[in-house]
């Protein structure tokens, strides 16, 4: 049910709300502590399970106070807008411990988020090598070439209809393939190093960007063209002044597609030959070694790249396309 | 006018003029022509590309005329780039089997016989597409329970929206095999486990068309419908519903997508027992390369199928609806 | 629901049951690659109907590139797996406590093999060189073998550089490597199927180099071991496998169709069959399934000195394998 327009100021739930986290944390605390220990760990009996549970629904409750809360001031309210998913995450990461621990699952399989932690913390080195093979070799210049290219084809495309009449289908079609596939080939044609993976992220990141464009270019008004006819505009003014800003909403899109695309592109290259180094390397040749504490560090900073890179798209996007009606506020 | 290219052309309609240029009208005024010309280029670039690609390899002949290296190039046995016609023939041997010899060419070629065996192409098809599909429903009906959840509890818009952005930036491939082998200890095997993978990868288009959608009716529709004291239920219903319609089809289209890729990711870790997947990896292995490419063409032809099938069904949605879009 | 999905699954671990004694009692094998002939005497075995006369319901679970057997052991997916003693103690020392209760394999396969033209003649000459290796924890006797020869392997000046090794021959055939791994009864014949004639070719053969490691062992886990039951179980298990292996080693050919019969994947062709099983019994020849105290006492010298940046294993193992599954056996 969407509630009626939210200006109205409601923070009567946020004092009950912080208590409850407070009892919460307090809660996840003694929790953490218990599972380590030895008579627990491994072997946790029903009861313990039933307190995570009670330590669970108190967490939700006081979570749903919060969301709900609209303080007054535009800075808490931001605040709050960054709280609730951290402490959701937080929690989701105390859940991963506890049940890890709590039940023993072997460290093969699923190591607990404290293990992670301190492998990441341990390994800094090898992962900030792999960080420069995998994301600033190959990643982003893949991501960069490719959407480059599909946005140039794409006004290429517009100055000339016969190569668009022409290409789209076929960008179309491309663009639902499973590009993943060529992998393989790429690194018979490039070579093992970061050639082949950029490669790979160029063929992956550049038909999204073709077909993304195309449709932005079109999506200006009657009205507006008209408008721009009137001033007698040529085509490249009218691109420039008129139908690229038009189209940006469209062009952001396909970048963060082609971000997360980028990322999963080169690891999966990866899988197929590399030099000794880069996080696909890394992530496959360590569950060959039983290391599964530094594969999902290795993964833990797979994420927190896709998300960064993510949000800085996002608030580019903002910035550039502030007219654009989805930002209005509700 | 100058301004002309800058306006979206129009398909001109079919065999609507006379004269001479009806013809080329007919071929270039619309997509036909100039899809077949630009299809035509890249084939012609391929085939020229074959001989420098495949120069170097050992089985390759270091002199003779230029005509005698084209055709060795053509038709290597392990090339880098396989030509064009060693990829089709590849095809028709590997899903109807062997050309039988006492035939002259064309008649053979287009005999088929199909027998349902590992070695055939359709049966890896198969196997690539049934994991798909279960893991599009899966991933579909995760992605629309979702979105309905996060429009309608606040908690869960604040709090699980940014995560489900945040839980595909986490590299499922990389996980993919932890996935199998942690599925795999607690008995779940085959099918399920790919299909996990795929859902996990198509759940998010849905969720993001679906919340999209569902906010998508005007305000002044949901006061309409707080006016007739309508409950949240029939607000859903008859309001949220038929307007997030459009959204669902064009995200499952992009979903049914993703989630081939993710069953054939789901394939190459599972030892490679049966799929596509399990087809580009032991072609890898072998160095059989037409095999790959084979391959890669047998995943292009069932994405082109499945976002086909979503289409069609979205028209019949339409229609069936009175053609309210 | 994420959240309890997981748990729920999580937890599940901790309760998995051991498996259900039937009418016929249950095994689960883990290969540790895809199916060939380098697993013949497993698929002869259950296809001849060794395993069923022994009261013994198997089954094969074909490996890949991204499945270790350890993993899929200690996650009880399996009951045993084949494995390369190298890979197997690094996993001993990780924790999951493999046990090796037979060694089908008595002779090393794998080597490395380069190109003539790279001015290749011995052990000497690697430095410089790019090498391709295979990881996944099938890299651990390159790993020694180059720490016995002083050459450093982390890319730095006056070491070899080393790739990752895809599971194809194409580097050496395309000259982005000097040399590459290779297992003589399969890779090296791709290299020669390619088109390159054996006498342009150097190969190293680790067994040759003194840094032989055992290879294809069958291994189960500590823990299980304790229960009498299941050491008669594997000791049917593993005496039947020999059975297999005898088989193939009689009928060569028939074994390599049985093989492909199995193939789910019909990427395997009958000759690169057909060939990789005779290489594959030479390995086999003279193995009754006991392990050989000597052979293991050599691959955990050649580990334990390999030191480096990287060790393979760090200490003496203790009780990595036992004789108990093969005695109950009744193997000599």
């Amino acid at each position: 049910m969407s509630a009626p327009a939210q200006t109205r100021n409601r923070t009567d739930g946020i004092p009950a709300a912080l208590v409850g986290l407070v009892a919460v944390a307090a809660g996840c605390l003694w929790a953490l502590d218990a599972v380590h220990r030895p008579d627990l760990a491994g072997q946790a009996p029903a009861w313990f399970w039933g307190a995570i549970v009670a330590i669970w629904l108190a967490a939700w409750w006081a979570t749903d106070r919060l969301a709900r809360a609209v303080p007054p001031a535009p800075a808490a309210r931001r605040m709050l807008d960054l709280l609730v998913p951290i402490l959701f995450g937080a929690f989701l990461l105390f859940l991963w411990e506890i049940v890890t621990v709590g039940a023993g699952v072997p460290l093969v399989l699923m190591p607990p988020p404290s293990a992670i932690g301190a492998r990441l913390v341990q390994s800094l080195p090898i992962l900030a090598e792999d960080f420069v093979q995998t994301v600033l070799r190959a990643v982003i210049p893949g991501w960069a070439l490719g959407s480059g290219l599909g946005i140039a084809i794409a006004v290429l495309c517009d100055r000339l209809p016969f190569l668009r009449r022409g290409l789209m289908p076929i960008g179309n079609f491309v663009s639902a393939l499973p590009m993943i596939g060529i992998a393989p080939i790429m690194v018979m044609w490039f070579g093992f190093d970061w050639q082949s993976k950029v490669a790979v992220v160029v063929v992956m990141t550049f038909f999204p960007a073709l077909v993304n464009t195309v449709a932005g270019l079109s999506a200006s008004g009657a009205l507006e063209r008209d408008l721009m006819r009137s001033y007698a505009a040529d085509w490249a003014t009218t691109l420039l002044k008129l139908r690229l800003p038009a189209a940006m909403p469209f062009v952001f899109n396909a970048l963060k597609i082609n971000s997360t695309l980028a990322l999963i592109g080169a690891i999966v290259a990866e899988f197929f030959g590399t030099p000794i180094l880069g996080m696909g390397f890394r992530i496959s040749t360590e569950v060959g070694r039983m290391s599964l504490d530094m594969v999902w560090a290795e993964i833990a900073v797979a994420a927190v790249t896709g998300s960064v890179f993510y949000g800085l798209l996002a608030l580019a996007e903002r910035r550039i396309t502030f007219w654009h009606p989805s930002y209005r506020r509700r | 006018m100058t301004t002309e290219a800058a306006l979206p052309t129009r398909p001109a309609p079919h065999g609507a003029r006379g004269g001479g240029r009806a013809a080329a009208d007919i071929l270039f005024g619309g997509q036909t022509g100039p899809v077949l010309v630009i299809v035509g280029v890249i084939l012609a670039i391929w085939y020229a590309a074959c001989l420098p690609m495949n120069s170097g390899l050992p089985s390759m002949p270091a002199e003779g005329d230029l005509a005698a290296r084209y055709q060795a190039a053509w038709s290597l046995e392990r090339p880098v780039l396989p030509s064009p016609h060693q990829i089709v023939m590849e095809l028709r041997v590997s899903t109807c089997g062997r050309l039988p010899s006492d035939q002259p060419f064309w008649s053979a070629f287009f005999s088929c016989e199909i027998r349902w065996t590992p070695r055939n192409l359709l049966f890896h098809a198969w196997t690539t597409l049934s994991s798909t599909l279960v893991g599009f429903l899966m991933g579909g009906l995760l992605g629309v329970v979702l979105a309905v959840l996060i429009v309608h509890i606040k908690t869960l818009e604040k709090s699980l929206l940014p995560w489900i952005i945040a839980s595909q930036t986490v590299p499922i491939l990389a996980v993919a095999p932890i996935v199998i082998v942690v599925l795999g200890s607690l008995g779940i095997t085959g099918l399920i486990p790919k299909s996990i993978i795929s859902a996990y990868l198509c759940f998010f288009p849905v969720t993001i068309g679906m919340v999209k959608g569902l906010t998508s009716p005007h305000p002044i529709d949901l006061d309409l419908m707080r006016t007739y004291d309508a409950s949240a239920w029939a607000t859903f219903w008859k309001l949220r519903w038929p307007a997030a319609l459009p959204f669902l089809f064009a995200s499952l289209k992009v979903a049914i997508a993703i989630s081939l890729v993710g069953a054939i990711v789901g394939e190459l870790p599972t030892g490679a027992q049966a799929g596509l997947g399990a087809r580009l990896l032991t072609g890898s292995y072998y160095g059989q390369t037409v095999q790959i490419w084979a391959a890669l063409i047998a995943a292009a032809a069932l994405a082109a199928l499945a976002v086909a099938a979503v289409g069609l069904a979205e028209r019949i949605t339409v229609a069936a609806l009175g053609g309210r879009r | 629901m994420n959240r309890t999905l997981l748990a729920v699954g999580i937890a599940a671990f901790g309760l998995t049951a051991a498996t259900a004694a039937g009418a016929q009692e249950k095994v689960t094998l883990q290969l540790k690659w895809v199916t060939q002939a380098q697993f013949a005497g497993y698929y002869v075995a259950k296809d001849k109907g060794f395993y069923k006369e022994a009261g013994l319901d198997v089954t094969v679970k074909p490996g890949g590139p991204d499945i270790a057997p350890p993993q899929v052991l200690a996650g009880g997916g399996a009951d045993v797996i084949v494995e390369w003693m190298p890979a197997a103690l690094a996993a001993r020392e990780k924790g999951v406590p493999l046990v090796n209760i037979a060694q089908p394999f008595k002779r090393s396969g794998m080597m490395l093999t380069c190109r003539k033209d790279s001015g290749i003649k011995s052990s000497a000459d690697f430095k410089g060189k790019t090498l391709g290796v295979w990881f996944f924890g099938n890299e651990y006797p390159f790993m020694a073998w180059m720490s016995r020869l002083g050459i450093k392997t982390d890319g730095s000046a006056g070491g070899v550089k080393v790739i990752k090794q895809g599971f194809n021959v194409d580097p050496i055939l395309q000259k982005q490597a000097e040399c590459i791994s290779t297992m003589t009864y399969n890779e090296y014949w791709q290299v020669i199927d390619a088109g390159i004639k054996a006498d342009d070719l150097v190969t190293f053969k680790y067994a040759d180099q003194g840094v032989a490691t055992m290879e294809d062992g069958l291994y189960a886990s500590e823990e299980k071991l304790k229960d009498p039951k299941f050491v008669e179980r594997m000791g049917k298990f593993v005496k039947a496998s020999m059975k297999g292996w005898d088989w193939a080693r009689a009928n060569p050919t028939e074994a390599a169709k049985i093989v492909l019969d199995n193939d789910t994947t019909g990427a395997q062709t009958e000759k690169h069959q057909v060939r990789m099983m005779g290489e594959i019994n030479k390995l086999t020849d003279g193995s009754t399934g006991k392990l050989a105290e000597a052979d293991y006492a050599q691959t955990v010298k050649t580990l334990l000195t390999a030191g480096g940046e990287a060790p393979v294993i760090t200490k003496e193992p203790k009780g990595a394998w036992t004789a108990a599954v093969t005695d109950a056996a009744g193997i000599k």
